[in-house]
């Protein structure tokens, strides 16, 4: 999933203070999850906001309204109907969902409310951690399943770097070294072989170097 | 020129490291080069080591080379991408360094610019092959150049190295030979017991290793390094040493002196003398070997 945590409440005041009418937006899935932009926190950024502007002795109407999907037009048709009531929008979707909703609805501001942060997954509550950079074309079949370009801090394909100790990455102790996870990983499956052998160099044109990326799918186009 | 034939003829190479200048103030960089000279077969200058921003590998060695110097330059794959890396290998070359060494580059998060951007766009493997592909006089898009470079071709090797398997730095090392690495430089080692394991499995005939001599600075450096540096081993006794010398300073000097000889007679390529930053006792170090 995306994971994105929630922008600190002085940095939404400071987008949305001279606004009135302000619409709090969430969606229901990622961000759901990872506990920063879902129903409840819909609910406790409306609060806070509220206490502030009471605080201010401003009236400021603030509305909720958690969608199922931010990414998707049929979804954001759901509000068309009630977004002449507002002047500004606080969306807590990911950043794609901030972005599309601007392009929906081009007259009024859309603020981001949340920091976009990777692809990853929950290890526990409250804590979430990186597995993918979205490369555009995935090595994982040789890699034992463990990703190196997210989870090295140095992207190395042939690693270790040579920095790691005691399984440890050299920027930061409390991060598993990916190589040493990949080598673990690849002598449970018996095939340390692989390892040994040298991984061809990375096309990086399906990654950012080759600007902003579609994926086309004519089989399943109306 | 002079590297590659003693690493031919199976002489013992001096190698010192000569870190260029935090600015264009170039003048104690190449005096403390000059001073030893005569005694240095190449002066390897650091490509921004610990990810602290100064003058470039390339330019250091080009001025020491430009003043009848021998060096090693270094590349990482931190701050450049393939285009940039081939780039400046050519450039190297083109002005006289022959010798060229494929080093990490620690995370910008270890230096003075914790907010840049890495590259990685290829890793040091990759660049090891890309030397070799220079070489054969092609570009890494298959292009052919006009004039290709001759290397001798360096890297790092981890060996001695504590709490890492030997078995892995060898794996690690072959896969760098493989890709055409002709000489590894280790970590600093402060006692042959460090790098036993290693060398035990290892034909020092067959491969160029040539170990780090460290100038310890000062008694405080050397627990310190004991302490908080987890791939170092210094020796209690090495430490007492010091402690219990008059002269402190100069009995580092003699305990690195020392060790450029122990390393020699144990057959080891060569060694690379590191002073970070008192470059001006090289002469003194070089004096007693
Ligand atoms: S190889 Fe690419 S697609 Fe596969 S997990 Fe890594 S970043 Fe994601
Ligand atoms: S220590 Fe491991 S994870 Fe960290 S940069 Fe080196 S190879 Fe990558």
């Amino acid at each position: 999933m995306i994971v994105a945590d929630k922008k600190p409440i002085e940095e939404i005041i400071e987008e949305v203070k001279n606004n009135e009418k302000i619409l709090i937006l969430g969606c229901n899935e990622c961000v759901t999850v990872c506990e920063a932009g879902g129903k409840k926190e819909v609910g406790v950024l409306a609060s806070a906001l509220r206490m502030y502007f009471l605080n201010q002795s401003k009236e400021v109407k603030i509305d909720e309204i958690t969608l199922e999907r931010q990414c998707d037009h049929e979804y954001l048709e759901e509000i068309r109907d009630v977004m002449d009531q507002y002047d500004a929008v606080v969306s807590i979707a990911c950043g794609v969902g901030v972005q599309f909703m601007a392009e929906k609805y081009h007259s009024t501001p859309i603020y981001p409310g949340v920091d976009t942060c990777f692809l990853g997954v929950t290890e526990e509550r409250g804590l979430w951690t990186e597995r993918c950079q979205a490369c555009g074309h995935c090595i994982l079949a040789s890699t034992g399943g463990i990703c190196p370009i997210a989870r090295c801090a140095k992207r190395v394909l042939n690693g270790p770097c040579g920095g790691s100790a005691k399984g440890k990455c050299e920027i930061d102790k409390e991060i598993d070294c990916a190589w040493q996870l990949i080598i673990d990983r690849l002598e449970a499956l018996d095939r340390l072989d692989e390892y040994e052998a040298l991984c061809p160099l990375k096309d990086w044109s399906t990654d950012r170097a080759g600007g902003p990326r579609k994926v086309v799918r004519e089989d399943v186009q109306q | 020129m002079q590297l590659k034939r003693k690493f031919e003829k199976g002489e013992f190479a001096i190698l010192a490291e000569i870190e260029p200048p935090k600015g264009v103030e170039i003048s104690t960089m190449v005096s403390n080069a000059t001073r030893v000279k005569g005694d240095v077969d190449a002066f390897v200058v650091p490509e921004m080591s610990n990810a602290v921003m100064r003058m470039s590998s390339l330019g250091g060695a080009m001025i020491l080379q430009g003043k009848g110097m021998e060096t090693v330059v270094q590349f990482n794959c931190r701050d450049r991408n393939r285009i940039a890396l081939q780039a400046d290998l050519l450039a190297a070359y083109a002005c006289g360094i022959t010798n060229v060494m494929a080093v990490k580059g620690e995370d910008p998060s270890f230096g003075d610019h914790h907010q840049a951007r890495s590259v990685y766009d290829i890793d040091l493997v990759d660049l090891l092959q890309v030397v070799g592909g220079l070489q054969k006089g092609k570009d890494m898009a298959g292009i052919e150049l006009s004039g290709s470079p001759e290397f001798l071709v360096g890297s790092t090797v981890d060996a001695g190295a504590m709490g890492k398997s030997p078995e892995l730095v060898l794996e690690e090392m072959n896969k760098k030979m493989e890709a055409g690495t002709q000489f590894f430089i280790t970590p600093p080692i402060f006692d042959l017991s460090a790098i036993e394991p290693f060398t035990k499995r290892v034909h020092l005939q067959q491969v160029n290793i040539i170990p780090t001599v460290l100038l310890l600075k000062s008694l405080g450096m050397a627990r310190y390094m004991a302490r908080n540096v987890d791939h170092i081993y210094i020796p209690d006794d090495l430490i007492r040493r010091i402690q219990k010398s008059p002269e402190k300073v100069r009995e580092c000097v003699l305990i690195a002196a020392e060790m450029v000889n122990t390393l020699k007679a144990e057959g080891f390529s060569g060694v690379l003398l590191s002073t970070i930053g008192w470059e001006h006792k090289l002469p003194e170090i070089l004096d007693k070997i």
